[in-house]
């Protein structure tokens, strides 16, 4: 049981943090508006690193955490002197926070985070460009808010453009029907964009099959419990004519296999999204035929590596081009035929990456739809 | 003599009307409907909820209620793959002490969740909503947030071995309401938990050691919950902290639509199997007549209010809380 006793451990460490900084905070507030810190960057090993996301439940985020801590070993430091801030899927509490984050530790703060939703990423990055800290974010960000109209501070925006991937998952289904039949999509929560996008794709694939026939479009709210209800109300209502299915994520896909294989419907192709490492493990068992990874591992050292040499100096954000200050990040479609391949390289262990490489893996400038 | 029908008689068996017409309904809009096959589905995606429902229906018969189920699925369904897996992964060799394992984890939670709530005087709703976040906690500290799976054919027969067009998961499930039934209708501790929701002061004053019943009422809806949570890991193969999702709305809406007051004293288990399946069949039903999404979650909302409302007797209670 000393996995437990180690994550104990560290909870209670993060939880001292946590009180420490909101102790701090009144006095930290004051102080960090009466004496403006100064231009000169700090010894590196003065730096706070900090990562702000969402839950540890979900294997997305454990992979952004991983990198994030691969990233500070490379540092020479441990995996502890990262600081976790957990928001629950609050905004609330993610900007709260940032703000006691701040107060603790001032302009000596690199934060890396996932704003949880788009309006909260605004307050987030005003709070630390005007304490003179960095902050590299992921995801969630408004189309009018820029890198660079905070001079150094906000360093970089990452997120993913999710209608390419999702449309070649859709043309492997596609092909393994043979061009022709029924296909059913089950999305995210509605409102959310990648559930948007991936959907998008789905039906730009749509466009080149005139045999394959979109059935039905059904919101499981990446929830897998909900996807396996939802596949069995479509196979009651369309019946043999589903002939494969298009899944918005992982955890709708395992919902979906499991609603197949007690109609001993096992053989139907379904594709996914977002490369769990259980994904690509069933795309290599062929349980799946395809997924997308989008390197969590990667996107969390990078992010926390942007902000973190930003704040010592390495480079001057405001220097680089925009393309280095706003991009998508990677996405690789797994298929079954490289799917073992890829399974030992990225998900059984994690390639040695080069924190200091920041952009080795963007694919390109954020396009904007106006 | 003609026969006298009370409205008493008429409104105890309004929930099994309102069931039959949801059939009708759904079955007028699509014929597909009305299949073994489909009933089926709607069978599996009933029987963890029936579990979860038939447990806190012990507790709001004594006029309390429940809400940790979610925590205590969580933590259920997490020992019980752990246990499995470490032991052999089978449920046939050592890994069969698996079951026993979860139902003893979801007895005690259920355990704690009663001293709290009776030792402590905490009412039922805050001492239970509490205890199931600290058992998400829990089941997220045991995993670290991985999902275990469970791959063992045997158990996974559960689901994929049919008999009669239904899986074997729909016969145990029937199988734990008959014993339910029996602890309800056939035991001293049974009948007493009517005895507390029709009048507590009036149990008290008979003698019962209420405290003492209302703790076991949360233990046996604890083991309820983890039969529940065993029949949910059956039907995905999937242990996680997630695996509790949805059950409080599914359970708790079950036990009322079924009938059962949620001030206690009048309901029992065979109007939760009706409840749990009002709530299935409208969520099945709903995507097998195509009804698009964004109306879907207001839809049931809707039919759940109007069935509450078909099924209650208004007239019993001078004020509504």
């Amino acid at each position: 049981m000393s996995f437990i006793k180690n994550h104990i451990a560290q909870q209670t460490l993060n939880r001292r943090k946590m009180l420490l900084l909101s102790a701090y905070g009144l006095c930290g507030a004051a102080f960090g508006a009466s004496v403006r810190p100064g231009r000169a960057a700090p010894a590196p090993r003065d730096i706070k690193v900090a990562w702000s996301y969402r839950d540890r439940t979900n294997p997305y985020w454990n992979g952004i955490v991983s990198g994030g801590e691969a990233f500070v070993e490379s540092l020479g430091w441990s995996r502890g002197d990262m600081i976790n801030l957990i928001n629950g899927g609050s905004s609330e509490k993610s900007l709260s926070d940032v703000k006691s984050l701040l107060s603790r530790y001032g302009n000596k703060t690199a934060l890396a985070i996932d704003p949880n939703d788009m309006p909260n990423c605004r307050p987030v990055v005003e709070a630390v460009s005007q304490t003179g800290a960095y902050v590299s974010t992921i995801w969630n960000k408004t189309d009018d808010l820029h890198p660079w109209d905070f001079g150094d501070n906000y360093v970089s925006h990452m997120t993913w453009s999710d209608v390419q991937p999702s449309e070649q998952t859709a043309r492997v289904l596609f092909d393994a029907m043979g061009g022709k039949g029924g296909v059913v999509h089950l999305g995210g929560i509605a409102s959310n964009n990648p559930a948007i996008e991936r959907l998008k794709g789905l039906k730009n694939a749509l466009k080149a099959y005139p045999n394959i026939e979109l059935l039905a479009v059904q919101a499981a709210d990446w929830d897998t419990q909900k996807a396996n209800q939802v596949m069995s109300g479509f196979l009651t209502r369309y019946g043999d004519a589903i002939k494969g299915v298009h899944c918005a994520s992982d955890t709708m896909a395992y919902g979906v296999i499991e609603a197949l294989l007690a109609e001993g419907a096992g053989n139907i192709p379904v594709v996914s999204y977002d490369g769990n490492p259980q994904a690509v493990q069933m795309v290599t068992q062929g349980k799946l035929l395809a997924t997308v990874f989008t390197n969590p591992h990667w996107a969390g050292g990078i992010t926390a590596s942007l902000a973190y040499h930003a704040a010592i100096g390495s480079f001057r954000p405001s220097q680089e081009p925009r393309e280095h200050r706003e991009f998508y990040g990677p996405a690789t479609v797994v298929t079954t035929s490289d799917a073992k391949d890829f399974k030992a390289k990225y998900i059984d262990s994690n390639p040695q990456y080069n924190w200091n490489d920041f952009w080795s893996l963007a694919k390109g400038p954020i396009k904007y739809d106006t | 003599m003609a026969p006298h029908i009370s409205g008493e008689t008429i409104r105890r068996w309004i929930p099994l009307l309102v069931l039959l017409g949801l059939v009708l309904f759904f079955t007028t809009l699509n014929p597909h409907f009305l299949s073994v096959r489909n009933f089926a589905r709607i069978a599996i995606s009933a029987t963890p909820a029936l579990m979860v429902a038939v447990g806190v229906t012990f507790v709001i018969l004594m006029g309390s209620i429940d809400l940790s189920m979610e925590g205590t699925i969580a933590v259920a369904a997490v020992v019980f793959a752990l246990i499995l897996n470490r032991l052999g992964g089978s449920v046939m060799g050592m890994g069969c002490l698996a079951i026993p394992g979860a139902l003893a984890a979801g007895a005690a939670l259920g355990a704690i969740n009663g001293l709290i709530h009776v030792k402590l005087k905490i009412p039922s709703f805050m001492a239970s909503l509490s205890l199931g976040f600290v058992g998400v906690g829990l089941a997220l500290l045991i995993t670290g947030g991985d999902r275990i799976l469970i791959a063992d054919p045997v158990f996974r027969s559960l689901l994929t071995v049919r008999l009669g067009g239904f899986p074997l998961m729909t016969y145990v499930a029937l199988f734990c309401l008959v014993v339910a039934w029996f602890i309800q209708a056939n035991t001293t501790t049974g009948r007493n938990f009517y005895a507390i929701g029709g009048g507590e002061e009036l149990a008290r004053g008979s003698g019962l050691n209420v405290g003492r019943l209302r703790i076991i009422a949360f233990v046996i809806a604890g083991i309820f919950y983890a039969l529940g949570a065993i029949l949910a890991v059956a039907r995905l193969g999937i242990a996680e902290t997630e695996t509790g999702r949805n059950f409080m709305f599914i359970s708790i809406t079950s036990v009322v639509v079924g009938g059962t007051a949620l001030a206690g004293g009048s309901g029992g288990v065979w109007n939760t199997l009706i409840g749990v399946l009002i709530v299935n069949v409208i969520g099945n039903g709903m995507v097998v007549i195509g009804l698009p999404d964004y109306f879907q979650d207001g839809m049931l909302g809707l039919l759940v209010i109007s069935a509450v409302y078909l099924s209650m007797d208004r007239r019993a209670f001078s004020f509504v809380k």
